[in-house]
């Protein structure tokens, strides 16, 4: 009886007022909303320019290359943990790769187009491969040594980053490449901004957005940043779980290496630099907290978009020039602006 | 009481270290039958329930289920064969809803290739975890809602709720009335009666003495890792049941037969 009492209590208290700040109050929301201001911005800011498919394109290629590292960092975030050594991985994975094919196979940068195609889903195995065993090492630092996540990925990071400059001496390793992977798709004369690449990461996106939301894992990944100790008295393996999510993380960032790979045609130490700031920032933007337990996969993906919306946008301004320089200090401003956001969010939707 | 002994310790002891956190304990627990267990802080309550749950091994004696002799190796392997704990400090995981706190641990898979997956039947256990805190006499909440929106109360029968009902044989409830208003209280009690009348045994942990005074058949009382009485609730009164947690008034250590 009090149950029903208080349902209908809860639904009387939503006149147009309410619904609008329980709309509010959903990330992913807010971030259409702030995608299609900035989109008009730009247009308008570039005198028509910004909205042309040739800088979608740009765009969504660069959305491509971090939203496979910003949905490992989610579950790895959502657990209430951390992932420092994502970007060390991508250079680490495509080093490896590039390295097994060009100096142990001896195959060239002449080899291109389907001929090339073997090499690449090769080098998207090796890749996928580094990235699981970098995320296992993570496993066993933060289980076995119990060391916290923060310390145990920036160790990890650090190492990850020397034995890609010990193998590849600081040179890219160029090798096979198949270029039409990252061409965009056309629809007789007309260019789609989007790459089979992309579509790719859309795809792999989607199924780990399924598996967080839909399935046992995404569960417990939820469960575990929420409350461990409920976990674990629910009879479910914490350990199991860490290993699942930081191998699923590595694993993750090693299909970026092959994905940075396949943009640049080589593999380098360099390609995967700074990138796990990123990564971090577009799950903070995208709604997840680092506190654990909240994250929704549609909120990570429009919060990528956001940041490369954001970046592309200023440079194509006619209106006023911006320096390519500010690129760090607005990121810097985007974090700072989604977690003032949040917290007041909380603020105003719980009593 | 002519019931059987559902659960029982024989001779049970635990170091840390040079603490002796339990000294011989041994217990009996019928099928129906509400213990209660307290003393004062650092008596040994918490290390016993560890023991009994299968969190921790004991360093001698022994465990019994139904007569049969058993080692709990994990909380799991206790959970399966029956004996269901909720401790004070773990509760829920505020993040998720209702029914998928029931259902930690525990969840219904879909059929076919998505079950194998590990894609979850969120509709079957949004309805079963209704239909199953309801049939252990708990005003449900919306099975959807996150637990994070309920009140203390609420959220203190969910996670009883989700205990009695998954409990086949034993339950070991570690402080449930803590922080509750009394009218909360008095609802737990209730649960802990539907419970008993299951036939389950219960274990009651609790500092709030006229809480055990009111739900227990038996009083068990530990001082300093030792069980040093163990007799029925009507042989007691607040006064001297606190006489007996403090040790102002003596008592004689019962050996386990």
């Amino acid at each position: 009886m009090t149950d029903s009492k208080q349902a209908s209590a809860f639904k009387e208290q939503t006149p147009l007022r309410a619904k609008i700040s329980s709309l509010l109050s959903n990330q992913s929301v807010v971030l259409l909303i702030t995608l299609v201001v900035l989109g008009s911005f730009f247009q308008w800011g570039s005198d028509g320019i910004f909205l042309q498919t040739g800088l979608l394109g740009t765009v969504l290629d660069e959305w491509g290359s971090y939203i496979l590292l910003a949905v490992g960092q989610l579950f790895v975030v959502i657990t209430g943990g951390i992932d420092l050594s994502v970007g060390s991985t991508v250079s680490l994975s495509s080093v490896v790769a590039g390295w097994f094919v060009v100096q142990q196979l001896h195959k060239g940068a002449d080899i291109t187009g389907a001929d090339a195609l073997p090499y690449v889903l090769l080098i998207a195995v090796i890749c996928l491969v580094v990235g699981l065993l970098v995320g296992l090492l993570n496993a066993f630092l933060i289980n076995k040594l119990k060391i916290v996540p923060f310390i145990a990925t920036l160790a990890t990071m650090g190492a990850s980053n020397g034995i890609a400059v010990m193998i590849s001496v600081g040179m890219p390793l160029q090798g096979p490449n198949d270029w039409a992977l990252g061409a965009p798709w056309m629809i007789g004369d007309f260019q789609l901004p989007v790459s089979t690449m992309v579509v790719a990461t859309m795809v792999i996106t989607t199924i780990a957005g399924l598996f967080l939301h839909k399935s046992r894992f995404g569960l417990y990944t939820y469960s575990l940043g929420s409350n461990p100790f409920a976990t674990r008295g629910a009879g479910i393996s914490v350990e199991k779980q860490i290993v699942k999510v930081y191998m699923l993380s590595g694993g993750l960032a090693g299909l970026a290496g092959a994905y940075s790979y396949v943009r640049l045609g080589a593999g380098s130490n360099t390609s995967g630099m700074g990138m796990e700031l990123y990564a971090i920032a577009a799950v903070v933007i995208g709604g997840a907290s680092l506190m654990g337990g909240v994250g929704r996969i549609v909120g990570i993906a429009l919060g990528t978009l956001v940041l490369f919306v954001v970046q592309s946008g200023l440079l194509t301004m006619t209106v006023v020039q911006v320096s390519p320089d500010l690129k760090q200090v607005i990121v810097a401003i985007l974090i700072a602006a989604a977690v003032a956001v949040q917290t007041l969010q909380k603020k105003n939707g719980r009593k | 009481m002519s019931r059987e002994v559902i659960y029982e310790i024989k001779n049970a002891s635990k170091r840390y270290g040079s603490v002796v956190a339990l000294d011989g304990a041994s217990l009996k627990l019928h099928a129906g039958e509400v213990v209660g267990l307290v003393g004062d802080n650092g008596a040994g309550k918490s290390t016993l329930v560890k023991v009994l749950s299968g969190a921790h091994a004991p360093d001698g004696g022994q465990i019994f289920l139904e007569g049969k002799e058993v080692t709990w190796e994990s909380p799991r392997q206790a959970l399966e064969a029956g004996v269901e704990t909720l401790y004070q400090d773990s509760g829920l995981a505020p993040h998720l809803t209702v029914s998928q706190n029931v259902f930690l641990g525990r969840e219904i898979t879909m059929k076919g290739i998505l079950g194998w997956f590990g894609f979850l039947n969120k509709k079957k256990m949004e309805h079963d975890a209704h239909r199953d805190l309801e049939a252990v006499g708990i005003a449900v909440p919306a099975s959807n809602r996150a637990v994070s929106q309920l009140s203390g109360g609420q959220r203190q029968a969910v996670a009883i709720g989700r205990a009695v009902a998954w409990a086949k044989k034993v339950i070991i409830l570690d402080e449930p009335t803590n922080h509750l208003g009394a009218r909360q209280a008095g609802e737990v009690l209730n649960i802990i009666r539907n419970a008993k009348a299951k036939g389950l045994g219960v274990i009651f942990i609790s500092h709030t003495l006229p809480h055990v005074l009111e739900v227990t058949d038996r009083i068990v009382v530990l001082r300093l890792g030792r069980i040093v009485k163990d007799a029925p609730t009507s042989e007691f009164n607040g006064d001297t049941l606190i006489g007996t947690i403090t040790g102002t008034i003596q008592t004689i250590k019962v050996e386990g037969d």
